[in-house]
């Protein structure tokens, strides 16, 4: 599913986020990618999006290869990505169930189809009754239930979520990390970046990556 | 294609957001681009109606020839000059106008003031012989027409006609000055607010494209919206216009009855559309610079 070989990311300002990483996720696995904040984890998953490239290696999501000048093979790639920002990126003075269908309107789907889908992600995160709630009224775990539910929606097969808990005390936190679990299955994986080590959690599927100045390391837990 | 039609609804209600967000900036571009095309309307209503007019005095080309009544006394003298002019090359028909037939012309086309004719004590118009003629050999007739021995004044419609034609030249240049200035007045002020929506929603935008959504597609409502400001300018020119012209038309029924107008209803339908096709293009264009401008930026 995702395929890192060497990959090291220095920016302009000479800073390296990311030091010759090496990194293989497969189909179903479960990834937590831990670290301080600056440690390389939101780097590491705008490489994931095509936001950053690699400056030296190389990396291959669900095939494709992310480097610069693939512009339309990855915007094609990021149809079937589900991802959920920090901050959200929910569309104010829209509703939830307009935000949730925001990320599905340019899949061609029938106008049901589309409806059903973010009718039933709504119902996944448990916040059907507030589909015609503005986003600017909602919670901050409400908020970020939304950007799950727009992630999820589109029945992507690999779940993006960069620091999910940030926003959230430890009660709301924990709701949060339990349902991002609950979408993984044979076909889809999902990664989420935390600096809330003491949180997580996981079985014999689950992944646990530690960040640290731009390097990765493999911890074993339970 | 298919991704626009199946979110029309949604592409619509973006449009109105961002007209909402704006609301001020996009009401006083509507009616910046109102006022714009209506300035334009005018002009080309007066470009259309000085051609008009034109044509159709082109169309009854007239000559008026007056006899020496010292030279041509006889009825049978009259006949004969009449005959000669009949046969001048490029002279169609030839007949005389007595005193009479010329005063009751008068009288008609002067119409509720054909009174002040009463003033006069006698008939004070001459008889004349009326000439139809190809515009084209004016010259020429003139030329033979002069040479006549009997003729006393020619009395021809060149000076009215070239001030028309001079007005209608002045028109059509002016027309094409104010067309293209309308035309990059519009691009700038479409584009600039263009401009100013992407901005104003560039973290919607940035959202979009990493949803994986098509340029196009983020882009539309930009598209639509600025068509739809400049169709509401083009709809508000044209209101504006339409009411002008049947004001004018009203007054000018009047007092110069005898200006052929070309028809009103014609004239209004023909340049609302002209308008309307104008500022939908101009929309168009003005939305996809704008769009352009920040893509490069």
């Amino acid at each position: 599913m995702i395929d890192v070989k060497g990959v090291s990311l220095r920016f302009p300002n000479g800073t390296t986020a990311l030091n010759n990483i090496d990194l293989q996720v497969k189909p179903g696995d479960m990834v937590y990618v831990t670290g301080p904040s600056g440690s390389g984890k939101t780097s590491l998953l705008k490489l994931f999006m095509g936001i950053e490239y690699p400056t030296s290696g190389s990396i291959k999501v669900l095939g494709q290869v992310m480097a610069k000048g693939q512009t339309e093979q990855i915007r094609q790639l990021r149809k079937i990505i589900g991802p959920v920002f920090q901050d959200f990126k929910l569309i104010e003075g829209r509703t939830v169930a307009d935000n949730v269908m925001l990320g599905m309107r340019f899949l061609d789907l029938p106008r049901d189809q589309l409806r059903e889908n973010a009718r039933q992600a709504l119902v996944r995160v448990g916040l059907e009754h507030k589909a015609l709630s503005l986003v600017e009224n909602l919670s901050l775990g409400e908020s970020q239930r939304v950007a799950i539910a727009r992630a999820v929606a589109r029945k992507p097969i690999l779940i993006l979520a960069d620091e999910p808990t940030g926003n959230l005390d430890k009660d709301n936190a924990l709701k949060i990390l339990e349902l991002l679990t609950s979408f993984i299955n044979e076909k889809t994986s999902v990664i989420i970046t935390t600096h809330a080590t003491h949180l997580i959690e996981g079985d014999n599927n689950t992944k646990f990556i530690r960040m640290d100045q731009g390097n990765l390391y493999w911890e074993r837990r339970g | 294609m298919k991704t626009i039609l199946l979110n029309t609804g949604y592409f619509l209600k973006e449009v109105r957001m961002m007209i909402r967000l704006n609301l001020l900036s996009n009401c006083l571009t509507l009616i910046s681009t109102g006022l714009i095309f209506f300035i334009l309307s005018m002009i080309i209503s007066g470009w259309w109606v000085s051609s008009h007019v034109v044509n159709v005095v082109q169309g009854e080309a007239e000559i008026n020839v007056y006899l020496d009544e010292n030279t041509v006394k006889t009825n049978n003298e009259v006949t004969k000059m009449i005959d000669s002019i009949g046969h001048i090359e490029g002279v169609r028909a030839a007949r005389v106008v007595d005193q009479d037939e010329a005063y009751h012309r008068m009288e008609e086309i002067l119409g509720k003031e054909a009174s002040v004719l009463n003033n006069f004590s006698e008939n004070p118009f001459s008889s004349f012989v009326e000439l139809k003629i190809d515009l084209e050999e004016i010259d020429p007739v003139l030329e033979k027409l002069n040479r006549l021995t009997g003729v006393e004044h020619i009395r021809d419609n060149r000076e009215v006609l070239d001030r028309l034609r001079n007005i209608s030249g002045v028109l059509k240049i002016v027309g094409f000055l104010v067309v293209i200035a309308v035309g990059i007045s519009t691009l700038v002020i479409i584009s600039h607010i263009i401009r100013l929506g992407i901005s104003n929603n560039k973290e919607q935008i940035n959202t979009l494209r990493l949803l994986g959504a098509p340029e196009s597609f983020i882009a539309f409502p930009f598209l639509l919206e600025g068509l739809l400001l400049t169709l509401g300018g083009g709809l508000l020119a044209g209101a504006l216009a339409a009411f002008s012209i049947n004001y004018l038309y009203a007054q000018m029924a009047g007092p110069l009855p005898f200006i052929p107008l070309p028809p009103r209803e014609a004239l209004v339908s023909n340049l609302v559309i002209a308008v309307l096709v104008l500022s939908a293009v101009l929309g168009i264009i003005g939305s996809l610079l704008g769009l352009a401008s920040t893509k490069s930026n």
